[in-house]
């Protein structure tokens, strides 16, 4: 019966759709304004899916003709939002509405766009415009804050991609979200190479409702980026943008000059029944600031040109864009992301009905990178090299520019040597976009198919030279005479990396109207995605000279008889096969119904499960609509709700290989062996456990949210609660250890849970002529938990030599979370000692651990959750003011409950100690701070395990962006022939206030490298000037 | 027509619907990966294995060291009180259940037999020369991993049937140690039965180093008698005592006529993993005894000051026993000797001796790559001089006991030892019992077997501070593994 009535409905259009064909054409008149009523100019007036288009007059005036089936006009405009009219006969006057607040504002969902009022989901949006505002070099900087449900922790090294999570972390195999440029799927990755000025808007898909068309890449949410294009019939406008920057540290971690840092070694040795080091502490001095000497001021520019526009059958957005950041680490000789982009967005209409689509983004990216946030990083090696010493080294018959200890003989170098010492430089050539052809079938049947590609080449060198840190330094490559010391040779490394993705995508899109009032918006297809990527690599030792300018394989001279020639490769592929489909039906504009399925196969998973089904559903009310409803203050009431279930896949197929490798950078993979002084025998063993029942990781995600606009759309609050529960976490078991050291298999165990809070809430008013004011605050809550990983459990990240593990992943526990002992002060005498729980080593004065099993013994077991790295919740607060041809923007970021686990004190007996020490335990009742135990050499109570005393509430606001700017007024430039000029001054991250003692408590990483600081990049402290320029 | 467009369409759905399934269909030949399906279909698959069932035993590196470092010999140094932190609590009888020494052993062990299980497991599937003596190597190794294990650990979990998949998993609870023995001796006298007595390759598992092993299992188990007549096959083997004791521990004196079985590395394959020290083809432990930043023309190099003589095993030895010197390097007197060598060195920092282990300290020009890592010195894991003095002990307290042979065996080594036959000992009965383990000590100071020794033959408790009776003759099951595979704890731990 329903079968029935579908078919008559799809003749009756096709009736419609011939009618029209045969009817007159007609003119149509009228005029744009915007909300005050005042003309809009150069606004683009178009049929909806037909080819008449034209553009506004001076005066807002605008004339087109139309064949008469043409019912309704599309007209946009640059900073209002896209409004679709009904035609009327005589004069039209459309009124356009402020981008900022508009309800005819729509998203980019998958396979498709939204009206905002329309949407049952949860979805984040972000608007170019304000991207463009902090004028960051990686477009996630610009989500951070200002897109609820969404945190970002963002890096400080030059274009290091940070970490994204779209409400919490529900899973431990990977936590980014897939990424859809104009419809093409990419990788957080890929954010590196897209020039932020080019992106018209970003949706951030939250919920199951928006991301179960995505299926099992869905799992982790969905970034939709849209990138500008032109508009038909308009003439070319240009745009340049430009941005110069200096930037700089905000601050230096606190540690010992060169007199207190005698003094402390001095005492350290006394204590542990050693000679005094410094006899003469007073001349010591203050000795070097290292850190000083580390970071520098450094530019960053960027550059934007423009052009868009288009014809009555084509329209174009083209750009090319430019951006040099230097690092403060180091300085641009060994720290920069150079980035050249050039984009050509076209569309062509091919016939009425066909359109054709082509994007194409062509990315250069240079870069390098100092070591960073481990123990051999060049902050770590600033913060703990010997400050008695001088800059340069003025040590007789000695080689090497700068100094070196006499006492620090391991780990711990000469950061400017080290600096010195560091080469490497990495090319990036990128083409990406897609080519689509659209066929209105039917007036508002379309069909879609969609070829999208990334295609990347990386290549990249690096280069290790011998090096001098000091003649008894074990790191030392180098005598002090400059000769080479034996066994020791110079190494460069190059490498050549290919990546080729694409998705293939055929779907149609069918929206219709039954009965007036009830709206049908229909899509279906299939895709095909591969993802590939090859590697080729070589090493060689003896470099001429020692020289990065002889630095290459091909001038090395090792031979590979001694190994001193090396080669690698390694190649990758995903596939996946995807079926979907998609029904929105609204009535009346008060009663939504969304359903999406989808069927996923991957190539990654068992034999015994290739294929998932993926499905979601969402209601939504538009109280607001209801004829019962009448307020003048609400001019939006939507209740939401959704329930779906999406997958993850990040995980590789898992069979049962054989590793026939001398060596292993594996555990368990080695299988050579060197009989009597022969060459090693290659031997074979089975290194890995097959899974056939390995399946995806399936994420049932419960939404539900309320939409509100106040006091004629000033007021906008969008708020929703979550919750998602992961079953089938993809996982490595702990499987008993007598299976042996083969690589354990991945495995669908164990389950998590996270819920959480996303809020949203805009203010957006005039007063008067000239006074404009937006304001929007952001809220973002996520609680995540392992319920269940089947007694498995993850170690994690970790510091230090011996290397400790500080965060894990395992059940009763956020993922992630920071593990070590519990202290409880410091033993303040023997009696202390004897009636605490049994620790060896302790002596007054050394830090007391907690006997968290109570078992009387102080040991590994009595470590406990001491921290957790993510926050409890983030906010964002941004803030626009417009006065005549003023405008002053700000936003500021907050981000509550982070952890950082400081792990940049190397504390080794002769490296550099931190200021804290000044105030340790020097006696009975001295101090009882278990940050401040005693000093000595000898640790035997290890003082410094891993512990909360390196715990700190990393809680912080920033000032992320504070901007100034001064917009020319047209009158003025008309006659200069300028369609708009724009100065600004701008301060990024001028201001953090927190509580955390080292240099930023910002540090990104995966789930088990966030909050870690070893000594990470910090993020710069930036003055920029900035030209916006229209012509 | 329209509605032709659609039946169309619809085709051509269900059509690439179809057909395109298999392109998600994986076979890891795509990524050049050779699996288990691919294997073992030829001869030098077979041997390929087998030789990765020798690797494991290069992961063993810390096994001589905890020896020593647990027993009266030495102590275990360090950088401080935490470096190396489980070999602390291994000398400082603090030892617990999450030692990371006893952890990698533990694994690796069974990561050994494992890889023998495997070849056990598929023996019947080829057929080809030679495959029997293979075979014996397999059951040779097989043995060897269980015995380490179980001289450290007591009962463990016992499977020989198959290599263990991850269905596995908590399946096995720890087998009595008689039955452990059982199997590594019935595994040891399949290999005797198959073994050739002199193989393809140096290093290679003879039928002299499967009756030297057996010997010493035999003895472990106080079956003397058996251990007497077995380790006198090796005893008439074509082996001799080298003339100097030094040379032994060269590296032109790797796989000598002493040798009867020796732990193969090499610096031939450079190694640069610092994540995984112990996998590649060097011998991390011999990085681990050096002297620190020693500089200047000696031919030692530096090291880490770990696995220290104590000055107790340096007073052990009589005036004129030339091994003294060869296993204890004095590093301030050598200084003093060769003041040519302008020798320049970093006093130990932690637990310092000022003594060295001499026999496998860190030299010059033996290492490559990370040079930590890749020193080429063997593991000498039996000598002949260890044969004669378990064959002595072995007759010494045999049922009917034969200390002629015990003495003539024992004073082969003293006299080698003081280059004369003035020393000989004399003595017979316990007292030569005694002789004979004080001789080993001595004899094989720093390789490894001092505390085994010292636990089986019941003097540990005496020698030993920290030693409990009952407790500490085992160590501890790792931890990892009590919880995962919920496996009962050695008494005490």
């Amino acid at each position: 019966m329903r079968k029935r009535n579908r078919l008559r409905l799809l003749f009756s259009l096709l009736f419609w759709g011939v009618t029209a064909a045969f009817a007159q054409d007609r003119t149509v008149s009228g005029m744009v304004t915007d909300a005050a009523g005042k003309p809009v100019s150069k606004a683009t007036v178009q049929a909806p899916g037909a080819v008449q288009a034209t553009s506004t007059g001076e005066d807002g005036r605008f004339r087109i003709t139309l064949p008469s089936g043409i019912k309704t006009l599309l007209v946009s405009s640059v900073g209002f939002a896209d409004q679709e009219v009904t035609i009327t006969a005589g004069m039209m006057t459309i009124r356009l509405e402020s981008a900022q607040v508009s309800l005819e504002d729509v998203v980019v969902i998958g396979y498709g766009v939204q009206r905002v009022t329309k949407v049952s989901g949860a979805v984040s949006s972000v608007k170019g415009t304000e991207i463009e505002k902090l004028k960051p070099v990686r477009a996630e900087d610009a989500i951070q804050g200002r897109a609820s449900g969404v945190t970002v922790v963002s890096a400080g090294s030059p274009g290091v991609k940070p970490t994204v999570l779209i409400r919490g972390i529900p899973s431990y195999t990977g936590t980014d979200p897939v990424v859809v440029v104009d419809g093409s799927i990419q990788t957080l990755d890929d954010f590196n190479s897209i020039n932020p000025a080019d992106i018209e808007s970003v949706n951030i898909l939250k919920d199951a409702a928006t991301t179960a068309i995505y299926g099992v890449k869905g799992g982790n949410g969905v970034i939709v980026v849209t990138t500008k294009s032109g508009r038909k019939a308009q003439k070319t406008s240009f745009t340049y943008n430009g941005n110069y920057a200096v930037q700089e540290v905000l601050n230096q971690i606190g540690v010992l000059n060169a007199s207190e840092y005698g003094a402390i070694l001095n005492e350290g040795s006394a204590l542990s029944g050693g000679k005094v080091i410094f006899e003469n502490l007073a001349g010591l001095g203050v000795g070097t600031n290292w850190q000083d000497q580390i970071f520098k001021r450094a530019p960053m520019e960027s550059h934007t040109v423009a052009a868009r526009g288009g014809s009555d059958r084509m329209t174009y957005f083209l750009s090319g864009g430019y951006v040099s950041q230097e690092g403060i680490v180091g300085g641009g000789d060994k720290s920069y992301f150079n980035r050249i982009n050039a984009t050509a967005n076209l569309t062509f209409d091919l016939t009425k009905k066909l359109r054709f689509i082509n994007n194409t983004t062509y990315t250069n990216i240079k870069n390098a990178g100092v070591p960073e946030n481990a123990i051999n990083s060049v902050l770590s090696n600033a913060l703990n090299f010997d400050p008695t010493l001088p800059v340069l080294n003025n040590v007789a018959g000695t080689v090497g520019t700068y100094s070196f200890s006499p006492r620090i003989l391991s780990e711990i170098v000469n950061p400017l040597t080290q600096l010195q010492d560091t080469y490497n430089q990495g090319m990036t050539n990128k083409l990406y976009g897609k080519l689509e052809l659209q066929y209105d079938l039917l007036k508002d049947l379309k069909l879609t198919s969609r070829f999208g590609y990334t295609n990347t080449d990386v290549s990249g060198k690096g280069f290790t030279p011998l090096s001098f840190y000091g003649p008894s330094h074990i790191n030392s490559t180098l005598y002090a005479d400059g000769a080479a010391r034996p066994g020791s040779h110079n190494n460069v490394y190059e490498y050549k990396t290919n990546y080729f993705n694409y998705t293939f995508e055929n779907f149609a899109n069918h929206r219709f109207t039954v009965a007036d009032r009830n709206q049908f918006d229909l899509v279906a297809g299939f895709s095909m995605a591969r993802v590939t990527g090859n590697n080729l690599s070589g090493s060689r030792q003896d470099v001429p000279f020692n020289s990065w300018d002889f630095a290459d394989i091909s001038s090395a001279t090792g031979i590979a008889t001694t190994n001193g020639l090396d080669v690698g490769s390694y190649q990758y592929e995903r596939r996946n096969l995807s079926y979907f489909g998609r029904v929105d039906f609204d009535h009346d504009g008060r009663y939504l119904v969304s359903g999406t399925l989808r069927r996923d196969g991957s190539y990654a998973f068992g034999a015994n499960n290739k294929f998932a089904n993926f499905y979601s559903g969402a209601l939504g009310w538009v109280v607001s609509n209801e004829k019962f409803f009448h307020s003048k203050a609400i001019s939006l009431l939507k209740l939401r709700g959704s329930y779906g279930i999406t997958g993850n896949e990040n995980v590789n197929p898992q069979y049962q290989r054989i590793s026939t490798l001398l060596y292993a950078y594996n555990v368990g993979q080695n299988a050579g062996y060197s009989f009597g002084n022969e060459p090693a025998s290659t031997g074979a063993t089975i290194a890995s456990f097959r899974n056939d029942d390995l399946r995806w990781e399936k994420q049932a995600q419960l939404n539900a949210g309320l939409d509100l606009r106040l006091f004629g759309n000033k007021i906008s609050f969008s708020g929703d609660y979550f919750q998602k529960d992961i079953s089938g976490l993809l996982f490595t078991p702990t499987l008993s250890l007598y299976l042996g050291a083969a690589a354990l298999p991945m495995a669908n165990i164990g389950t998590t849970r996270t819920s959480g809070v996303d809020m949203n809430l805009g203010y957006t008013d005039q007063f008067g002529k000239d006074f404009r004011i937006s304001t929007n605050l952001t809220y973002t809550k996520a609680v995540n938990k392992v319920t269940e990983t089947n007694n498995g459990l993850i170690t994690g990240g970790g510091y230090g030599i011996p290397y400790q593990s500080v965060t894990r992943f395992e059940k009763g526990y956020a993922p992630g979370y920071f593990f070590g002992h519990k202290t409880d002060g410091l033993f303040q005498n023997a009696a202390d000692i004897a009636k605490h729980a049994s620790q060896p080593g302790a002596q007054p004065g050394d830090v007391r651990f907690v006997d968290i099993n109570g078992d009387g013994v102080i040991n590994a077991d009595d470590r406990t959750q001491i921290g957790d790295p993510f926050p409890d919740f983030t906010m964002g607060w941004s803030l626009s003011l417009e006065y005549k041809g003023f405008d002053l923007s700000s936003f500021v970021y907050a981000s509550v409950g982070n952890d950082v686990y400081r792990a940049y004190e190397r504390n080794l007996a002769m490296t550099n100690k931190f200021r804290s020490v000044l105030g340790r335990w020097t006696g009975e009742g001295s101090t009882n701070d278990a940050n401040t135990p005693r000093y000595s050499f000898v640790d035997a109570n290890n003082n410094t395990r891993a512990s909360d005393r390196y715990v700190e509430d990393g809680s912080f606001i920033k000032l992320k962006n504070l901007q100034l700017g001064y917009t020319f007024p047209s009158a003025r430039l008309e006659r200069a022939k300028l369609g708009g000029l724009r100065f600004y001054v701008q301060g990024r991250n001028l201001i953090t206030l927190t509580k955390y003692t080292g240099f930023d408590p910002e540090i990104s990483g995966g789930i088990f490298d966030t909050g870690i600081d070893r000594g990470a990049y910090p993020q710069a402290r930036s003055i920029a000037v900035g030209l916006d320029l229209k012509f | 027509m329209k509605k032709a467009t659609y039946i169309l369409m619809a085709a051509g759905f269900i059509t690439l619907s179809t057909g395109c399934s298999k392109f998600i269909d994986y076979d890891p030949r795509e990524d050049f990966q050779i699996t288990a399906d691919d294997y073992l279909k030829t001869a030098d698959d077979y041997q390929k294995m087998v030789i990765g069932t020798y690797s494991p035993l290069q992961w063993l590196y810390a096994n001589p060291v905890i020896g020593d470092v647990a027993s009266d010999n030495s102590v275990s140094g360090g950088e401080n009180a935490t470096d190396v932190l489980g070999l602390q609590h291994i000398d400082d009888y603090v030892v617990n259940a999450n030692n990371f020494y006893m952890t990698e052993a533990w694994k690796s062990c069974f990561e050994g037999i494992n890889r023998a299980n495997y070849l056990h497991e598929n023996k019947a599937k080829l057929d080809f020369a030679g495959k029997d003596a293979l075979y014996g190597e397999v059951y040779f190794l097989r043995a060897y991993y269980y015995f380490e294990l179980v001289r450290m650990f007591g009962d463990v979990p016992l499977f020989t049937d198959k290599r263990l998949s991850a269905s596995d998993s908590r399946q096995y609870q720890r087998a009595s140690k008689a039955d452990v023995y059982k199997q590594i001796e019935t595994d040891l006298t399949e290999a005797i039965r198959a073994l050739p007595t002199v193989n393809s390759q140096k290093g290679r598992i003879t039928k002299f180093a499967a009756q030297a092993l057996l010997g010493k299992v035999l003895l472990y188990q106080n079956k003397f008698d058996a251990a007497a007549a077995m380790l006198e096959n090796v005893v008439n083997g074509p082996f001799s005592l080298v003339a100097n004791f030094g040379d032994i521990f060269l590296q032109t004196g790797e796989n000598g006529t002493e040798s009867v079985f020796e732990i193969q590395y090499s610096n031939l394959s450079p190694f640069y993993d610092w994540s995984n020290p112990g996998r590649g083809q060097g011998n991390l432990a011999v990085q681990m005894c050096g002297v620190r930043n020693i500089a200047g023309n000696s031919p030692y190099a530096q090291g880490w000051s770990i696995n220290l003589p104590t000055k107790e095993l340096a007073a052990a030895y009589a005036a004129g026993d030339r091994r003294k010197a060869v296993t204890i390097l004095d590093i301030e007197a050598y200084k003093t000797a060769n003041p040519a060598m302008n020798i320049t060195y970093l006093v130990a920092p932690y637990k310092n001796t000022g003594l060295y282990n001499q026999k496998y300290h860190p030299r010059k020009g033996e290492t490559s790559g990370q040079i930590e890592l890749n020193y080429l010195n063997n593991y000498r894991t039996i000598r002949y001089a260890d044969v004669l003095l378990m064959a002595a002990e072995a007759f010494n307290r045999a049922s009917t006991p034969n200390d002629t042979k015990a003495q003539t065996y024992l004073n082969r080594v003293r006299a080698r030892a003081f280059g004369s036959n003035v020393n000989n000992i004399t003595v017979t009965g316990t007292a030569l019992r005694q002789a004979i383990w004080d001789e080993r000590r001595l004899e094989l100071a720093m390789e490894g077997d001092r505390f085994f020794d010292l636990v089986r033959t019941g003097q540990a408790a005496a020698k030993i501070t920290g030693f409990k009776v009952g407790r500490n003759e085992v160590f501890p099951i790792p931890q990892q593994e009590i919880d995962i595979s919920g496996l009962t704890q050695n008494p005490g731990y």
